[in-house]
């Protein structure tokens, strides 16, 4: 296919071979609730982009500069994220804060990044500013000038005076995305030129990917699968995506149907959380006269796949003329660029029951009618470019039939994270990106079912439960780092939600309400819900070798304790 | 101002004790309201006051003033 070959380009030669190529076509539909869309033709969008490219370059921003995009979802903001690419600075979406993240989280946040991707500069809007400031003045900031470039004028900057800077190449870094975390514990992961258009072709090829595709999303560009799959990889195979506001999208999911409906989408990505409040949250009175049936492709990923989750899906909406085969499933990371495996196009979402005990010792053994089993659905097969080994503890090979980490080595994989080569020595061993996701894999097909550490998953988003301690184990009425955070499953929800068991000395009732609400605050001061909290008495957390209070044990002890209670406050004294 | 059938709906279904409601504040300023809640919390006001509330209305809301000021409209639509 001449649209997928990599003749060592850079992004910026494909996009304006897009521009050239199809110049009046519909390259991103900003999708606003109500009112028309705006749309931007792939001619109008790499013009706006080299305008924006020319502003940038006037204020100083110059090749390899890390620049932070921090902007709520704007026509603009697209235009922008390219023209900043095109002098050779390296793009950086980071989200925009949460009203209740508390102003010096957001902060540390954003220093954290610039002390490790040595943060060059804020691009973003007026409402940061006096947040943003103190972070330029400090002593020591890596950080040159904030800018606020969608206040600008772009019709007083020319195209004409845009210059693709010399010698980049496909080796070169092209942007920088965020792996995970909360606060300060993100790691940046840079991807290069040939690392995306790589990927564009192999995943391209395992969707069967085809001009008349149009994708539609309401991720969150500062998620790789927002970044990746529903703006780049489209920008890159010359086919329309239509981007629709995550926060209207929580609050109105129906918006997703109305846009697949109106625009004949065939291509969406969705975190499994999404397809249970798709499911109960849209009236069938609201989306009536509308279609899915234009969807070839909905992929599940971000998120353990569940099963129920998929029926739930296809029991709402197949009389809205979706299909059950248009289901589909992905595993991925942002180290991989994106996609590791993949459902085929055309082909069914695998499942496999296997028995429950067995796989917790390690041992994939597929159930029996006497069996305790689990149903474990497939995130598909490898992609082209991609290769896997299951390794123990010891990263020593696993034999097939036995649960272990997930190594990978990918065309696409990372250049490491940047400034940060501790962390990317823990990760990466000849070649092989050690992945921390435990799962097996059975005729080809790969099944993710846990991590390694304890990172909690809530919604698509990943969590580590150190940052929610940190926050609580300080709390007055807390026994100091006496906190356990874990995830915990959540059937209805389709998502894992967030537990803590804390100790305190307190017991009045009203003081352990108010010291319940100060957990939440302290949770909600890093974006965080805490939906269930156990307060025990001192000494109550069972301790790990390590000398820490271990999450799984103490999950599994509260867990079982709850299980025996019938109602009633979470309240173990 | 917040009605305390309005405070008491949502305080039931978020199980909290107590919290101060404004009518500028956020939803996502309640503890325990974010995005996965919301759906539970706006069932729970449906509920209370035997109102339908679609989500594209809900979406014009700002704060939990307009939130509030929504639900009387359906109450009382002459107002």
């Amino acid at each position: 296919m001449e649209c997928c070959e990599n003749m060592n380009e850079i992004i910026w030669q494909r996009w304006q071979k897009n521009a050239t190529n199809k110049a009046s076509e519909d390259a991103i539909i900003h999708w606003i609730p109500g009112k028309d869309s705006i749309r931007w033709s792939f001619g109008n969008l790499f013009d706006a982009a080299k305008r924006f490219s020319v502003l940038l370059k006037s204020h100083g921003i110059k090749r390899d500069d890390v620049c932070a995009l921090i902007i709520r979802h704007h026509p603009d903001f697209y235009p922008l994220y390219m023209g900043v690419a095109a002098l050779g600075a390296i793009p950086a979406v980071l989200a925009y804060p949460n009203p209740r993240l508390h102003p010096d989280k957001f902060r540390q946040g954003i220093e954290g990044m610039s002390q490790r991707s040595g943060l060059d500069w804020i691009l973003t809007e007026a409402s940061l500013l006096a947040v943003l400031k103190p972070l330029v003045e400090q002593k020591g900031s890596t950080i040159k000038g904030i800018l606020l470039p969608l206040e600008q004028d772009l019709n007083a900057f020319d195209s004409r005076d845009f210059l693709l800077p010399e010698n980049i190449t496909d080796n070169d870094p092209f942007l920088l995305q965020h792996s995970s975390g909360t606060t300060g514990l993100q790691k940046p992961v840079l991807i290069s030129h040939s690392a995306l258009l790589d990927h564009a072709i192999f995943y391209g090829e395992a969707l069967k990917q085809t001009e008349s595709d149009k994708v539609v999303s309401w991720l969150p560009l500062y998620h790789d699968m927002g970044l990746i799959a529903s703006f780049h990889l489209p920008l890159i195979w010359g086919i329309p995506s239509i981007q629709i506001n995550p926060f209207d999208w929580v609050l109105a999911p129906e918006l997703l149907v109305e846009a697949i409906s109106k625009e004949n989408a065939t291509l969406a990505w969705l975190p499994n959380f999404a397809y249970n409040l798709m499911a109960d949250k849209i009236h069938d009175e609201d989306i009536e006269g509308y279609s899915l049936a234009s969807l070839r492709m909905l992929i599940n990923a971000s998120e353990p796949i569940r099963k129920n989750s998929h029926e739930r899906f296809v029991e709402k909406f197949k009389q809205f003329g979706f299909k059950a085969k248009s289901l589909s499933t992905l595993y991925g990371m942002a180290e991989t660029t994106m996609a590791v495996t993949q459902t085929r196009a055309g082909q069914p979402v695998f499942e496999v029951k296997v028995d429950r005990d067995e796989l917790s010792k390690g041992r994939v053994i597929i159930a029996n009618y006497n069996s305790n089993a689990r149903v474990c659905v497939s995130a598909g097969q490898l992609i082209r470019g991609c290769e896997t080994k299951l390794v123990d503890d010891n990263m020593q090979n696993l034999g097939t039939g036995m649960v272990g980490e997930i190594a990978i080595r990918s065309v696409s994989l990372f250049d490491g994270y940047r400034n940060y080569p501790e962390k990317t020595n823990a990760v990466m061993h000849d070649g092989w990106y050690f992945s921390g996701d435990i799962g097996f894999e059975i005729l080809g097909e790969y099944f993710i079912i846990g991590r390694k550490k304890d990172t909690i998953i809530s919604a698509g988003k990943n969590i580590y439960p150190e940052d929610i301690e940190d926050v609580i184990g300080i709390i007055k009425g807390v026994m100091p780092g006496r906190v356990v955070a874990f995830g915990q499953d959540d059937e209805e929800l389709g998502t894992d939600v967030l537990s803590v068991i804390a100790e305190t000395i307190l017991d009045g009732e009203t003081e352990r309400e108010h010291l319940k609400m100060d957990i939440m605050k302290a949770a909600m001061s890093i974006d965080i819900t805490i939906t269930n909290i156990y307060l025990v008495p001192p000494r109550w957390l069972i301790k790990s070798s390590a000398g820490k209070p271990s999450r799984n044990i103490n999950k599994e002890r509260i867990l079982n304790m709850e299980k025996k209670r019938k109602g009633g406050l979470n309240d173990f004294r | 101002m917040i009605s305390d059938r309005f405070k008491k709906a949502v305080l039931k279904e978020l199980k909290l004790a107590n919290f101060d409601f404004t009518d500028e504040l956020l939803a996502n300023q309640v503890p325990g309201w974010d995005s996965l809640t919301h759906a539970k919390v706006v069932a729970a006001l449906e509920r209370e006051y035997k109102v339908r509330l679609k989500n594209l209305e809900i979406l014009n809301c700002y704060n939990i003033g307009d939130l509030q000021k929504l639900i009387e409209s359906k109450i009382n639509p002459a107002k």
